[in-house]
């Protein structure tokens, strides 16, 4: 027993001496603050908890070689359980407004334990909870500001590793600042460009992020005024239409109405309609079931065979919404702030009331294998026979739309390629536009669209796409809701705003239940929920259309981990190069020959040629002349045939050897190299 | 640093929370450069050791010797027995500032560790004072560069082989005035040094010096009057044989102090000098006081060299015997001097025909 509580102690920490590391601490811990309130909009709890976390930090560093008292550790204690009953009651009953209970625990943790900063092990501490709260406050970070609060958490944590460091050395913190800058600066843009550039690792999440309960909302049944684009002039106390009228259109702006952080692409749906009567969709299933806000896998449908996997999307509402939870289909687990919420007869979650500005949720999804392959050998046992007359029934298409159903899809041979022909169909033949004249007293829209106007926007396009198909006996219905938005591939996020809500087709496959599909031009009809889900694209490689980038995206998730090899190698390679190019930098720095060395050495060598013996080496330039004063050699120097002038052997000759070798002995010895001009007088005497 | 990197990657994966990948990507480029930042720290850190200056203590040799011999003592001075050194220690870079570093190792036994965050690029140093030093060579031993990364990562250590930063040499004083029996100075009947007719070379004015010998040339060089000497017709020569086995340190210090006064007293008339002991190499430069000096400050370690017997012929010259046991081959060798002394350190019994006379451990005698 003794054994075994020995292997669990820790070791000892020593006692943190630095007043620099503990001001970097607190600096970490205070900005980890800030960014709760400038994401979080949350208040009272930060700054309350900086005030006290910075007289802890004064306390604990007068105190730190005291020894602990029994009681204030008792009262430290009581008030750590106080926090927890916060956090319980608030996250559970909201009994103090409910807004960001995790978040303010974990800075009531910091402020109460700052009273007892002692060890380093202690400071860590500190700082990991702050790294916490840092993570709280990402998750509603929906901007590149964020990033520079990141930054300043990370070089406080750099500033209390080197203040720890110096101080355990017993030296003062003065560190040479131009080198220190440059490190932490390299370190800084080289992480900016290992996150933009390599691929970011995707795992299957656990469950929806439960972290936050920002702006909890109940039950009031008011009805605010929503951004709903498809302003309708019914709606139900959430504010959330009950019809689609296609004789009316709202006005779609540029304002975001969400940030969706997503692990994928994906039409985020909305209401559904399976009634068409008049131009008017309405839904006539009106069942519904109650749930708690956290909605775990076991409440929903089983998961699509063949699917992909999952991914997350976490939702932040910009502007008003009607309670509806806007998200990509089929749902595996979803999680939003509220008291309670309902599942429509369509697999659609609504909220109490409306969606407020700040408010968050968050939804694990599946992927859904709906590849064309796949669809075409469509073979389940889904059943649809509750609602299977609702979503057959195509009696407001008129006759020759349905001859032109046929006509379409006359050679397909199943519904997938009849849902396609008629796809290609409409994608081809009908213009899409926002300026659609007002549809003619009496007529019916969607006639009026296929056989005179021709032209019309996602509405038109996609009742008509469900009516022809329901008119071919392929179940179908009217989906709404958002498209992706202005998709962000750094942040990992996509800004919706009202111009990108969209309504689309679903259609039965008994194999794979409801499958969207896009009939409006210039969208691909099944892009929208395929996305590879591990080792997907990340940072820059999102820009590339997930369309192409499939197959290799694939690839790299086949190999799991290896996937990082090539990564390794490019860096290995980088840096071979880089110690290359020092390397030879400072060789040829160092062996650069001088202004006319090189060409009186070789003048030098030219004439131990001519002289007919080459200078020994041990021999010194000097003894080689004296040498070959004395030698035969001297005179057998051939005078050159046609000229006058005196070669080495000649008359004047031995003054040329005296005068090489004097340079030679001064360029080596004295560094005086002559001038290359110089060098040429001789050569031109030696020729 | 690696477990926080991945611990962010693991949650940036699992919550889709991309700031996270930031994080985490400017944690493992923080750790890498960190690595480069050590590797280029260590590379360009070099240990500064030396001796700066050095602190006398009361009654220490230096302060009563002439300038001229200190002149040629060693630099920047010659450090007694007792005497303090100041140590400069620290480290060079080259190109540029550099940090952080820490050095430690010993010197003279003592442990020294000092740590900087930054060693500018004109250097960094620390000083250190030795004081009340032991006769005896001083060693930097086991001295070590640390170098690290600021953030502490990567440390990294270079070791410098051991060296001798100073030799303390043993104190010593004039103990003419202890002679109570006149038989050594018997020997100094020859003439006085300075007398003969060949040129032996210069020495300080001393007073009753004849002026015809001043050598004004060499006066005005070195800044005092200076006179020519001629070595005299009977050189005196002494012997100093000491024990080679001192049962302890105190004893061995005490016979180097004393050997090192009769060897101030006999170099400073102009006579010159051996020290020897059995098994070790005698002395070098017999004029040289320095020499002795340093032989005396390294006793009783063996200096490598190794003499069977006697440097001198013991009808050669004087000979003074300092020990604490009874060495026959030192006793014997002492026997056949014309005139001998014997010093005995301690109570051991020697037996002897020659004059003895005992001493303690306790300095000045």
């Amino acid at each position: 027993m003794a054994a075994v509580r020995r292997w669990l102690r820790l070791p000892a920490s020593p006692i943190e001496h630095s007043v620099e590391g503990r001001a970097f601490v607190f600096s970490g811990f205070a900005v980890a603050v800030l960014a709760i309130a400038l994401y979080g909009q949350d208040y009272v709890v930060p700054v309350i908890g900086v005030i006290a976390a910075g007289i802890g930090h004064v306390v604990s560093y007068r105190e730190r070689n005291h020894k602990r008292g029994f009681w204030r550790q008792v009262f430290l204690a009581a008030l750590v359980f106080g926090a927890l009953f916060y956090l319980i009651a608030d996250s559970a009953l909201a009994l103090f407004g409910g807004i960001l209970p995790q978040a303010n625990f974990a800075i009531l943790l910091v402020a109460i334990t700052s009273f007892d900063l002692k060890t380093r092990r202690n400071c860590y501490s500190s700082l990991w909870i702050s790294l916490a709260i840092l993570y709280l406050a990402a998750v509603y970070a929906w901007d590149y500001a964020f990033g520079i609060l990141l930054a300043l958490w990370t070089l406080y944590l750099a500033g209390f590793w080197i203040a720890s460091h110096l101080k355990r050395m017993e030296a003062g913190v003065r560190v040479p600042a131009r080198a220190l800058t440059l490190m932490l600066a390299a370190g800084i843009l080289g992480g900016v460009g290992w996150f933009v550039a390599v691929p970011q690792p995707t795992a299957i999440p656990i469950s929806p992020l439960v972290i936050s309960l920002p702006n909890f909302s109940s039950f009031k049944g008011d009805l605010e005024s929503p951004a709903l684009p498809l302003v309708q002039l019914t709606g139900d106390p959430t504010g959330a239409t009950t019809s689609v009228d296609l004789h009316f259109r709202g006005r779609l702006g540029d304002a975001p109405v969400m940030y969706v952080r997503t692990g994928a692409p994906a039409y985020w749906r909305g209401l559904v309609f399976d009634q068409y009567r008049d131009g008017v969709w309405t839904a006539t299933n009106h069942d519904y079931r109650e749930m708690q806000p956290f909605v775990p896998p076991r409440f929903l449908p089983p998961a699509p065979p063949h699917n992909l996997g999952t991914f997350v999307q976490t939702f932040r509402v910009l502007r008003p919404l009607p309670g509806v939870i806007n998200a990509a289909y089929p749902i595996e687990s979803l999680y939003a702030p509220v008291t309670a919420l309902r599942e429509d007869a369509y697999g659609t979650f609504h909220t109490p009331g409306p969606l407020r500005p700040g408010q968050t949720y968050s939804v694990v999804s599946y992927l859904p294998d709906l590849s064309p392959e796949s669809l075409r050998a469509d073979e389940g046992n889904l059943s649809l026979s509750d609602y299977e007359r609702e979503y057959l029934d195509s009696q407001a298409l008129s006759a020759r739309g349905r001859r032109l159903a046929a006509d379409i899809t006359n050679e397909a041979t199943n519904p997938f390629d009849s849902v396609m022909a008629l796809t290609s169909y409409l994608q081809a033949n009908y213009r899409y536009t926002l300026d659609l004249p007002r549809v003619p007293t009496g007529r019916d829209p969607v006639d009026w669209f296929l056989f005179d106007n021709k032209t019309g926007y996602c509405e038109q396009f996609a009742t008509a796409e469900t009516l022809m198909l329901r008119s071919l006996g392929i179940p179908a219905r009217l989906a709404t809701g958002y498209a992706t938005g202005d998709y962000d591939p750094i942040l990992n996020q996509a800004v919706v705003r009202e111009h990108d809500a969209h309504a689309w087709v679903e259609v039965w496959f008994s194999g794979h239940g409801w499958v969207p599909v896009d009939p409006t031009p210039g969208v691909p009809p099944l892009a929208a929920t395929r996305f590879p889900n591990h080792w997907a694209a990340g940072g820059l490689a999102r820009l590339i259309p997930h369309l192409t980038i499939g197959a290799p995206a694939a690839a790299l998730g086949s190999v799991g981990a290896l996937a990082l090899i090539p990564v390794a190698i490019a860096i290995a390679l980088v840096v071979v190069l880089a110690y290359a190019w020092l390397r030879r930098r400072r060789w040829t720095r160092g062996s650069r020959p001088a202004r006319g060395e090189s060409e009186l050495l070789r003048l030098y060598e030219r004439l131990q040629r001519r002289l007919g013996r080459r200078r020994a080496p041990p021999e010194t330039p000097l003894e080689y002349e004296h040498a070959m004063h004395s030698s035969p050699f001297m005179g057998r120097w051939p005078a050159q045939p046609g000229r006058g002038d005196a070669g080495v052997g000649q008359p004047g000759g031995e003054d040329l050897l005296e005068e090489v070798t004097r340079a030679v002995n001064e360029g080596v010895y004295a560094g005086r190299w002559p001038n290359p001009r110089r060098v040429r007088e001789l050569a031109e005497r030696i020729s | 640093m690696a477990a926080l990197w991945l611990v962010l990657e693991w949650y940036g994966a699992t919550s889709q929370v991309p700031w996270l990948f930031l994080l985490a990507a400017w944690i493992l480029a923080l750790l890498i450069f960190a690595g480069v930042y050590s590797w280029w720290n260590r590379a360009g850190l070099r240990l500064r050791l030396a001796v700066r200056g050095i602190r006398t203590a009361p009654g220490s040799p230096a302060d009563d010797l002439p300038g001229h011999l200190l002149r040629n003592g060693p630099f920047p001075a010659p450090v007694f027995e007792g005497d303090g050194i100041e140590l400069e220690l620290g480290l060079n870079t080259t190109g540029g500032s550099r940090g952080p570093a820490w050095i430690n190792g010993y010197v003279g036994g003592k442990k020294l560790t000092f740590g900087t965050g930054l060693v500018p690029a004109k250097g960094w140093t620390r000083l250190e004072v030795l004081r009340e030093l032991h006769r005896g060579p001083i060693g930097a031993t086991g001295w070590t560069i640390g170098s690290s990364d600021p953030l502490g990562f990567f440390q990294g250590r270079r070791s410098f082989p051991d060296a001798e930063v100073a030799l303390v040499l043993p104190r010593f004083r004039s103990l003419a005035g202890r002679r109570q029996t006149h038989e050594l100075e018997a020997s100094v009947a020859a003439p006085r040094s300075g007398s003969g007719n060949e040129l032996f070379g210069i020495r300080e004015y001393r007073r009753g010096d004849s002026l015809r010998r001043i050598h004004w040339r060499s006066s005005a060089r070195h800044g005092e009057l200076v006179v020519r000497e001629y070595e005299p017709p009977g050189l005196r020569m002494l012997g100093i044989f000491v024990d080679p086995s001192p049962p302890s340190a105190d004893v061995a210090d005490q016979i180097a102090r004393i050997a090192a006064s009769e060897a101030w007293d006999c170099i400073s008339e102009g006579g010159r000098v051996v020290l020897w002991a059995p098994g070790r190499e005698p002395s070098h430069s017999p004029r040289d006081l320095w020499s002795q000096l340093e032989w005396l400050a390294r006793y009783p370690s063996p200096s490598g060299g190794f003499a069977a017997s006697s440097p001198l012929r013991g009808e050669q010259g004087e000979t003074v015997v300092i020990t604490a046991s009874a060495n026959a081959e030192l006793l014997d060798v002492a026997g056949r001097a014309r005139r001998r002394k014997v010093w005995v350190v301690g109570d051991a019994a020697v037996e002897s025909d020659s004059p003895i006379e005992r001493v303690g451990t306790q300095w000045p005698l």
